[in-house]
């Protein structure tokens, strides 16, 4: 004969209905949280309409699991609140052909988004897609502040994005540059003991064409 | 006891699927979409989302609401009892109060319906029962409100207005499947992220610390529960020559009790309505006279709350006979 017994409109306690509409406000506030600044990330093939991908992505992290070069990743907290789950490329494992060697040029991750949040059009193709633009910093780059002839990443691209300068060190071209990610994967500093002083990432990374 | 300690097993082994496919890189998914390749179905929630965020029509997400919505016509909120982790979760919260109770019962099955009731639990049942079992203290909790609806309103709601599935943000039952893809990244490739410490804690705060998750504010529950409204088939039926009550005039009220929605499967009229029934089997496991199956279709009409009108012996109900231990703590 408490509160529950007091009952407010269809036949609902007014800890229920408190509880429906304290819950439904906290939806809304969760959704008002998209106004908080999330760095901008790369993104798998048909996923480089931001607001596209995510409107439709539901987090469920298939196209993830589809990649046959390991090259997506989930994204974490620390790159954006809203941003948590949906895909991002992790270069430093792996590489997007566009899975010509798994599937003959159709991106297996697209075929697998379910909610078509990763989506291209049907004349896409590896160069038409850019993902991002590789970004060569020369203060980590062995063939820069080492001057060894490292030219690991010229070797590797497929777009001739990368050219050797004089000295025989690597320069990227951008209008050539697809952001595949080739380069950065295959980027030895950070690795196998060639750490440069205050390197936080490989020395050529594939960033957000608007940062690039 | 099978069928309880079977929905244990089941949700954990979606889960060490879900995980294994993942670390294998076999494109499975989570139950928020599942397939193979290019085939998928996806959560209705997160289906209704995505369409109303992107203002589109999706092809795979309108026909796994269809085929969402056809499910639960057939079977209820039967996914809500056998595959959701959430309720595994949950009895995380049994486990913990076994032992603070002192009972020194066997390590496993956290089934927190088999411990007898405590006094004030019988108390409260003994006065409720006057009124009808909807007041009673014990199933306040375990009555599913109407307050989820709101839920489901503000998930749908603010997912048109900002652009995004807000819900699939928080979602228990896909942090379920993400903590163990953090699990396998962090101990697989020394992934280290805030992750891994706030999904566990969101887990925790939605679905051990709030109790009344599944019954109060779930909207996957409300949307499953609205549409079982519909739903006639698979129901639990008493068989009334076997039932204690019909065929030996005794007062039971055992598939009351053990009910995780509050239906009184006996006394339709006394619990809550049949679109909440989760098929967990609790009933039936619990009948002494093994009364209760789930047919096709149930021979009884309409058994959706409508008051029975037959006879209603006055005390029986789920008090039942509340001087004896209404259960055996150690089957």
């Amino acid at each position: 004969m408490g509160d529950e017994k007091k009952r407010a409109g269809a036949g609902m306690s007014r800890r229920t209905f408190a509880l429906g509409v304290g819950g439904g406000c906290a939806l809304l506030a969760l959704g008002a949280l998209k106004a908080v600044p999330a760095e901008a990330q790369v993104r798998p093939p048909g996923g480089q309409n931001e607001e596209a991908l995510l409107a439709a992505c539901i987090r469920c992290e298939r196209c993830v699991e589809a990649c046959p070069s390991h090259a997506l990743r989930p994204a974490h907290l620390e790159d954006g609140v809203v941003t948590v789950r949906t895909p991002t490329v992790g270069f430093n494992d792996g590489w997007c052909d566009f899975c010509e060697e798994a599937n003959g040029g159709a991106p297996l991750c697209v075929a697998a988004c379910p909610t078509e949040a990763l989506r291209l059009p049907a004349d896409a193709t590896a160069e038409s897609v850019i993902l991002g633009k590789a970004v060569l910093i020369r203060d980590w780059c062995l063939a820069w502040y080492r001057d060894n002839g490292c030219r690991f990443c010229y070797d590797a691209c497929p777009y001739e994005a990368i050219e050797l300068d004089e000295y025989g060190r690597p320069v990227v071209v951008p209008d050539n540059c697809n952001g595949c990610g080739a380069c950065q994967n295959v980027c030895v500093s950070q690795k196998e003991g060639s750490y440069a002083v205050g390197a936080t990432s490989r020395a050529i990374i594939v960033v957000p064409e608007s940062e690039a | 006891m099978k069928s309880q300690k079977l929905r244990v097993i089941i949700p954990l082994a979606l889960l060490a699927v879900a995980g294994v496919a993942y670390a294998a890189h076999a494109s499975v998914g989570t139950l928020s979409a599942f397939g193979w390749e290019s085939i998928s179905l996806i959560c209705p929630v997160g289906a209704l989302g995505t369409m109303l965020a992107s203002k589109t029509m999706v092809p795979r997400a309108v026909i796994s609401v269809v085929l969402a919505v056809a499910a639960i016509l057939v079977l209820g909120r039967a996914f809500c009892g056998w595959l959701c982790p959430v309720p595994v979760w949950q009895k995380l919260r049994g486990l913990f109060k076994k032992q603070d109770t002192g009972n020194a019962e066997g390590e496993t099955a956290p089934q927190s319906t088999l411990s007898p009731l405590t006094a004030s639990e019988k108390k409260a049942l003994s006065k409720g029962c006057a009124g009808g079992c909807a007041s009673c203290a014990s199933h306040a909790d375990r009555k599913p409100a109407d307050s989820r609806h709101f839920i489901l309103g503000g998930t749908l709601l603010s997912a048109a207005i900002f652009g995004f599935p807000v819900f699939c943000l928080v979602c228990p039952v896909g942090l379920s499947f993400a903590l163990v893809f953090l699990l396998i990244a962090l101990f697989g490739a020394g992934d280290v992220t805030w992750s891994v410490v706030l999904i566990p804690l969101l887990l925790l705060a939605e679905v051990v610390f709030f109790r009344k998750w599944c019954s109060h504010l779930c909207p996957i529950s409300s949307l499953m529960s609205l549409v079982a409204k519909a739903n006639r088939t698979f129901q639990p039926a008493i068989n009334d020559e076997k039932c204690l009550e019909t065929a030996h005039g005794a007062t039971c009220g055992r598939c009351a009790e053990v009910c995780e929605v509050a239906i009184n499967p006996r006394h339709p009229q006394l619990g809550t309505t049949f679109n909440e029934c989760t098929r967990c089997r609790a009933c039936a496991d619990a009948c002494p006279g093994n009364a209760i199956t789930f047919p096709l279709l149930s021979k009884r009409p309409a058994v959706t709350g409508v008051p029975a009108a037959d006879d209603v012996p006055a005390g029986v109900g789920a008090a039942a006979d509340l001087d004896e231990p209404l259960l055996d703590p150690a089957p």
